[in-house]
């Protein structure tokens, strides 16, 4: 808990990782929708003015304005919360930048469950599930700030559109500084022989946490952090489970098409093993403090390992 | 602003050409939307043959005006002005609607000229909010952003988000130009969703608006005159086009039926011998009747 308070909030990271790279690059461009103090992308529009755009509260209109910039030859990130990227401006997203493949980046902040208070509104379970399913884009899910950092700088280095999320508090540190971030390609954290945990975003620390609880008990469990969802590194995937036999993941968002899903369908079309999924189950998300939701959604490290005992359990019959 | 005898002709001939070539296209492809083409054939001459600063030569010219066509569905209209300004052969619109040939919406990156794929109404303008905020930011002060919208199209709400947000940056490298041709896919546009009074409704969002005739040359000529160099500097200009949708035909003009509708290639080339009498041309059919 001590190492989480000492970090900056991912939302944070977020903000001055931008801006730095708009220090960088003079085509980096931030169009906003009345949510900078929240995305914490009010150092960008102090440090560089003219390049900051205000859309209103329009995410329609922001991600047009987005669309516009990059066929200019600006690098654009249309800044607002990931639930309003997936439920107000995805026919824009999607048709206006996507399918012609413009080069726009887009941080999905406050993803998933920890929120603060604000409630269903606010909260995005869906984001992943519409993000992978769009053509042309690429989407990520960092576990910590230096892999959220490598995110970014892989996203602007990259052409084309990038959907990155990020959360609202603060992450352990899993990675060192100097870690690189490549399109599909997972990071195996821990080796083990019994079941492999599969985790994305800020479930990979409770993956860890979860691996923990299980040694403790004797059992030896795999974790691989994928922070590349779409691509996602399937020989990773399948190369782990021919080790354990058998699989959770975990996500931050609605496992009915998202991370879990995605893990799913490499192992059915290539490795078929047992797999459980851990994260929001076809539900809308509450507001209240993190540990509660946490507990309520049953996406605790406990929760992984319970999953983890069910997995191979399936995998012994 | 009054033009010469001589350019007047052309862009009478290359309207002519757009409604031709536009209807070839719908027979062809056995897809389309003629009313909407036939109602944007004077306005797209006047831009591509006397106003945009585009060279088929050099796609890609950064200092070039951007032409953002919203109402998209209408097609046909635009490639035609496309081919004929030389961005491609003028063959290449007997693809139209074939698999990999020109799409019955537009895809930016299949066809040369294009600035934006469109089809979704509604999403254009911001784009081109985007493209003159950028412009202007790159300081490419000769090039603007154009857009053109529909009056159905204009009943979406994302319309009004980027018209106010054009207002409130003060977008004077942005022109505008509405279709009014008061009929929508299934009905009149007054009877569907109302958008009257809409020059007060463009002015309250801090545009300046001029009211043309759609189909006189002359007019559409003079008022893109106007915008470009006359009016004062400061805010974003639309044209409020008042047109015919489907002009050029009997059976087309003002005609919801032909909305989205194909001729038969027999009903086309009585057409399309009918719009060459119009324009006192020798009369031709259609091209590819016995095909």
């Amino acid at each position: 808990m001590s190492e989480i308070k000492k970090n900056l909030q991912m939302r944070d990271i977020m903000g001055l990782a931008i801006t730095e790279l708009a220090a960088e690059h003079e085509d980096v461009i931030l169009v906003d929708a009345d949510l900078h103090t929240s995305t914490r992308m009010t150092p960008f529009k102090e440090r560089f003015p003219d390049r900051f755009i205000q859309a209103g509260i329009a995410e329609q209109n922001q991600f047009g304005i987005a669309a516009g910039l990059a066929s200019v030859g600006f690098t654009p990130f249309p800044a607002t919360f990931a639930c309003f990227v997936a439920r107000k401006a995805i026919d824009q997203f999607a048709y206006s930048i996507c399918f012609p493949q413009l080069n726009v980046k887009v941080p999905g902040s406050y993803a998933g469950v920890p929120t603060s208070s604000s409630g269903p509104s606010h909260n995005s379970f869906e984001d992943m599930v519409f993000m992978r399913a769009i053509p042309n884009l690429k989407v990520a899910d960092p576990g910590d700030e230096a892999d959220l950092r490598a995110v970014i700088k892989t996203a602007y280095e990259t052409p084309g559109p990038i959907y990155f999320r990020g959360i609202r508090s603060a992450l352990p540190d899993i990675f060192n500084e100097g870690h690189t971030f490549k399109w599909g390609k997972g990071e195996l954290l821990r080796e083990g022989s019994d079941v492999t945990l599969f985790g994305t975003g800020m479930m990979t620390n409770n993956c860890i946490k979860a691996a923990d609880m299980l040694l403790k008990d004797g059992i030896y469990a795999e974790v691989v952090h994928l922070g590349s969802v779409k691509p996602i590194d399937e020989a990773l995937i399948v190369e782990s489970v021919q080790r354990t036999g058998c699989a959770v993941a975990a996500e931050n968002g609605s496992v009915l098409g998202g991370f879990g899903s995605a893990v799913a369908e490499v192992l059915g079309e290539h490795y078929p093993v047992p797999i459980k999924r851990i994260g929001v189950q076809d539900q809308w998300i509450q507001g209240g403090p993190e540990e509660d939701l946490m507990t309520f959604y049953k996406m605790q490290p406990v929760d992984i390992a319970l999953a983890a005992r069910a997995s191979m359990d399936m995998k012994k019959k | 602003m009054q033009l010469t005898q001589e350019k007047y002709n052309e862009l009478e001939e290359m309207a002519y050409q757009i409604r031709r070539l536009s209807l070839e296209m719908i027979t062809c492809g056995k897809w389309g939307h003629p009313g909407g083409s036939f109602s944007m054939a004077e306005i797209l001459s006047v831009l591509y043959f006397n106003d945009l600063r585009v060279d088929p030569k050099n796609p890609d010219w950064p200092e070039r005006d951007r032409l953002v066509y919203s109402k998209a569905h209408a097609s046909p209209a635009l490639y035609a002005a496309l081919a004929l300004k030389g961005f491609f052969p003028i063959d290449d619109i007997y693809c139209y609607c074939q698999f990999g040939g020109l799409d019955g919406h537009t895809d930016m990156n299949r066809t040369k000229g294009l600035e934006t794929s469109g089809g979704s109404l509604g999403m254009g303008l911001s784009i081109a909010v985007g493209m003159a905020l950028g412009l202007r930011k790159k300081e490419i002060s000769r090039a603007r952003a154009y857009c053109i919208i529909g009056d159905g199209e204009s009943t979406s709400g994302n319309i009004w988000e980027a018209a106010m947000s054009a207002g409130h940056y003060h977008l004077d490298n942005l022109i505008t130009i509405l279709d009014y041709n008061r009929l929508m896919a299934k009905g009149y546009v007054w009877e569907e969703m109302g958008i009257e009074p809409i020059r007060e409704k463009w002015e309250a969002f801090g545009w300046d608006v001029i009211d043309v005739d759609g189909h006189d040359i002359n007019k559409v000529a003079d008022a893109v005159y106007q915008a470009k160099w006359v009016m004062p500097r400061g805010k974003p200009i639309i044209l409020i086009a008042h047109t015919v949708k489907g002009k050029g035909l009997e059976e087309t003009e003002f005609n919801p039926k032909w909305h989205a509708e194909h001729p038969s290639p027999q009903l086309a080339d009585k057409m399309l011998r009918e719009l060459s009498h119009r324009y006192g041309k020798p009369e031709l059919g259609y091209s590819r009747l016995n095909q």
